[in-house]
């Protein structure tokens, strides 16, 4: 017996292969592949009937593309076996069902075009399909459920339309006006709110960048004044008309999608990202217009093949590179448009930015002769349209750039970028090579930096990123801190201990605490202790940044005793920030490794970011650099913790309903028993959970509060002085603040309607009003 | 045993690099290899007698996703002009950073 259940699982194994790769390069036709695949099928139906309904369904979901290819041997198994056929059809609205219900979007929607693709191949009957489909439209109309879910519905609808859309046509076609006129009056009406905070671009020239709705529907109508027609899908039933439309058709079961709860997420609005037109490409093959539909149909592909292989960056270029039609459009073209789509995504890229980077090396080195330049093109393109380019999108470009320039000896030709240095320094292109030029430095030296740029350019070289260490400077003997620096260095040369380190900075006077009385009430730190430990400490730990961490691991105990308070605290960031201000990249290490051992909070690093000092550098990105990592920090925090109560909770209620078991299951008892958290620990995870919520509200109204302060002075300030308020300087921090929502959404949509009363209240300036109401409409 | 090293290979966060430049610093290293997530530490190849770098190091990751995401991506690309090599290490253990020089 076993030997059958073997052998039965090797034809199986053979099946799914089978069935796996049909479609696949192969010496003969795909016809004639379709046709010998079906008939092994039907011959084996009826032992492996099960196991062929599932791939054949999970094939229809994870490769889309070949969506035509399952449907048509659908569709000629169909003709063979009509029972077959229903079967097929109850399992894959089934699976249809159950992804709806699971929120599972896109493999919902592949169902879906599957099911539709099956009108094509005589499955089913098309009245059955428009049923479907003016179902799915009328959830779109419901009332009282987020704009999300409904527009869900639309695009699921609309994206099936290129597969069936002719069919329907020929067939129902004034149920299909119908449909569509419902589609348009939804469209119509919808909010869109949402769209300038997606934009990568804020104009509108020289390409729009549409909100995705808008853009299919678009496209949509285009293919619809074309009859319907299209010239990207393969649709190999057309070779079987003769059989199939010989089979017997079925019909659908009505399909009620399930209600929407509270707590059901959708996909996200995106806008759809358009850097280059035909003008952009060499002569031969033209890349499509932004409303055809086949312009869609191979971005799509080009997304799934990225989410297919984005784990192995060399299988993925080689994919890229090998798309079925590539001779019919400029290839190199659409692939860096759909990767650059996927890196400037907003409010966040699907993968890791670095992973589309290592695909675009890989993409050069396996296409040399073609691919280099038209990055190059387009890093020219990026760069030329940058003034608008939203802040977010902004990094991620000096990233991938500086990044991308690492790997290809830093070779660029800047002396097309020399007009730059005339721009006030302020203006985004100028910004943009700083920035780029930081991040070089970053990745390689100083030296190598300023070799690589022409003369004309190198004001925008950062300076030698070093510490400028005051006590050891000419006029150092003119400060009141020098001797006890001088003695604090030969202190821990001689590996001194923290209460001895601490024993040197003691005598120190107070600043604070010169003059009136009620300062010297007022000062609960003594800032020129913690100026001369700090900076002294970090100097001579500065030749690398695991000396600078063992130094404060060394001396933690004084960090904590010098910066009680949060005053303190900012104090200690603020003589971080005078010893390092050359050298950004130590600045955000630091601050993160006092975040991580508790030297600082979160709170008080923000608060320092916003502070006087700091306002002139509020165009660089590293400041906010540092600021993300600090939300991030919290938001972990949160995280984790919540992460933990979880898992407690289900322990405890596993240990409980276990409790009632047999005697016999006593081992086992006794394991969940040993695991089971007590009543009380569960509480205390509570309270810990709930007080890092509480910090965590607390570190958004900080954020937000400094910004509204920090942008209405701005204001008000231009208004008195009858300036133009719309400088380089306000829209780059309309731009962070609008970040800091887009970024963290998850986070601060928890604290929104605080946020309404406490801080975003109407009497505020709309244009900072009007980002926080963008944010909103982002999952209403 | 082989056996426990394979375990402690598959649920690492530490990676050897090699194939570095002698100049390359501590902070190069950081800045690209943050990109794939945060770093606990990293720890310098150093010559044995002269106490300078070498050509290696060991770069741990809070997550093991991390550093898997860090062999994707960052494995054979280039450092300082120099294609680096990463493997799977099983955890450093003072002493190793001292190499041949």
């Amino acid at each position: 017996k076993r030997r059958r259940v073997s052998e039965n699982q090797e034809i199986e194994d053979r099946l799914e292969s089978l069935i796996l790769r049909v479609g696949e390069k192969s010496s003969s036709s795909l016809e004639s592949n379709l046709e010998g695949l079906a008939s092994v099928l039907e011959a084996d139906l009826s032992t492996f009937r099960v196991k062929i309904l599932r791939i054949l369904t999970e094939c229809a979901i994870r490769m889309p593309e070949k969506c035509t290819i399952y449907a048509t041997l659908v569709g000629l198994l169909n003709a063979k076996n009509y029972n077959f056929g229903g079967e097929f059809v109850d399992y894959i609205v089934k699976t249809f069902k159950e992804n709806l219900k699971t929120g599972k979007w896109n493999a919902a929607r592949y169902c879906l075009r599957f099911i539709s693709d099956l009108v094509n191949c005589h499955v089913l009957a098309a009245s059955s399909l428009l049923t479907l489909l003016e179902t799915l439209v009328d959830c779109a109309n419901e009332d009282g459920v987020p704009q999300v879910r409904r527009d869900w519905f639309v695009f699921a609808v609309l994206s099936t339309l290129p597969w069936v859309g002719r069919e329907l046509y020929e067939k129902k076609e004034s149920q299909l006006d119908h449909l569509l006129v419902t589609i348009e009056v939804f469209l119509n009406k919808r909010s869109k709110k949402h769209w300038p905070a997606l934009k990568v671009w804020s104009a509108d020239s020289p390409h729009l960048q549409e909100e995705y709705l808008d853009c299919l529907w678009a496209q949509i109508k285009k293919l619809r004044q074309d009859n319907w027609s299209e010239k990207h899908i393969p649709r190999p039933y057309l070779a079987f008309d003769s059989i199939l439309c010989e089979a017997l058709q079925h019909t659908l079961p009505s399909i009620q999608p399930p209600p929407h709860n509270d707590g059901d997420t959708y996909p996200m609005p995106r806008v759809i990202f358009r850097m280059f037109d035909y003008t952009d490409c060499p002569d031969g093959p033209v890349l499509p217009g932004a409303h055809s539909i086949e312009r869609f149909l191979i971005e799509e592909h080009l997304h799934n093949i990225l989410e297919a292989y984005h784990l192995e960056r060399k299988e993925c270029a080689a994919q890229l590179l090998c798309f079925p039609y590539k001779a019919k459009i400029p290839l190199e073209y659409c692939i860096v448009e759909v990767i650059f789509a996927e890196l400037f995504n907003l409010p966040v890229p699907r993968y890791l930015e670095i992973c589309y980077g290592s695909i675009l090396i890989e993409l050069c080195k396996l296409q040399p002769s073609t691919m280099p330049q038209v990055l190059a093109q387009a890093t020219e393109i990026l760069f030329m349209r940058i003034d608008t380019m939203n802040v977010a999108c902004f990094d991620r470009f000096v990233n991938w750039f500086a990044y991308h320039l690492s790997n290809f000896q830093y070779r660029w030709s800047w002396e097309d970028w020399e007009g730059c240095i005339q721009l006030d320094p302020e203006h985004p292109k100028p910004r943009f090579i700083r920035e780029v030029l930081g991040k070089c430095l970053r990745l390689s030296y100083h030296q190598r930096v300023k070799d690589m740029i022409p003369e004309t350019l190198a004001p925008l070289v950062p300076l030698k990123p070093e510490p400028i260490y005051k006590y050891s400077m000419e006029g150092a003997a003119s400060l009141p801190g020098t001797e006890a620096a001088h003695r604090l260095v030969v202190c821990v040369r001689n590996k001194c201990s923290a209460e001895e380190a601490l024993n040197v900075v003691r005598e120190l006077p107070n600043p604070l605490r010169d003059g009136e009385p009620a300062a010297a009430h007022a000062a609960h730190y003594n800032p020129l202790k913690i100026d001369v430990f700090v900076q002294t400490l970090l100097n001579l730990g500065s030749k690398s940044i695991s000396h600078s961490f063992a130094a404060i691991s060394k001396f933690h105990y004084v960090f904590k005793i010098l910066a009680e308070s949060e005053e303190a605290q900012i104090c200690v960031l603020r003589n971080v920030w005078e010893l390092w201000q050359r050298h950004p990249q130590m600045v955000c290490v630091l601050v993160d490794k006092m975040l991580k051992t508790q030297v600082v909070e979160c709170s008080a690093v923000a608060t320092w970011l916003f502070s006087k000092d700091m306002a002139p550098f509020f165009t660089h990105n590293y400041l906010w650099e540092i600021l993300h990592l600090t939300i991030d920090k919290m938001n972990k925090h949160v995280s984790k913790l919540s992460a933990e109560l979880q898992e407690a909770r289900e322990a405890l209620a596993r240990a409980d309903s276990s409790s009632s078991d047999s005697e016999d299951e006593s081992g086992s008892k006794k394991k969940k028993d040993q695991d089971k958290p007590t009543e009380e620990a569960v509480e205390r995870m509570e309270e810990r959970l709930e007080m890092a919520h509480t910090d965590q509200k607390r570190l958004f109204l900080i954020v937000f509060q400094r910004f509204i302060m920090i942008l209405s002075e701005h204001l008000v300030r231009c208004d008195t002085d009858a300036r133009d308020p719309d400088t380089h300087w306000y829209r780059s921090t309309v731009a962070r603040l609008r970040q800091v929502f887009l970024v963290h959404h998850e986070q601060v949509q928890k604290y929104s309607s605080t946020l309404e009363t406490l801080l975003f209240t109407q009497d505020l300036d709309p244009h900072i009003l009007d980002v926080f109401h963008q944010f909103v409409a982002l999952t209403a | 045993s082989r056996n426990e090293q394979e375990k402690l290979l598959r649920t690492s966060s530490t990676l050897y690099i090699g194939n570095l430049s002698f100049y390359t610093t501590e902070e190069q290293i950081y800045e690209l290899f943050m990109r794939c997530g945060e770093i606990r530490r990293v720890i310098m190849g150093l010559d044995k007698y002269k106490k300078t770098p070498c050509g290696f190091c060991f770069v741990e990751y809070y997550a093991r996703a991390d550093a898997e995401n860090c062999m994707r991506y960052i494995n054979g690309t280039r450092l300082d002009d120099r294609i680096i090599r990463c493997d799977w290490d099983a955890g450093f253990i003072e002493g190793r950073q001292y190499g041949r020089g």
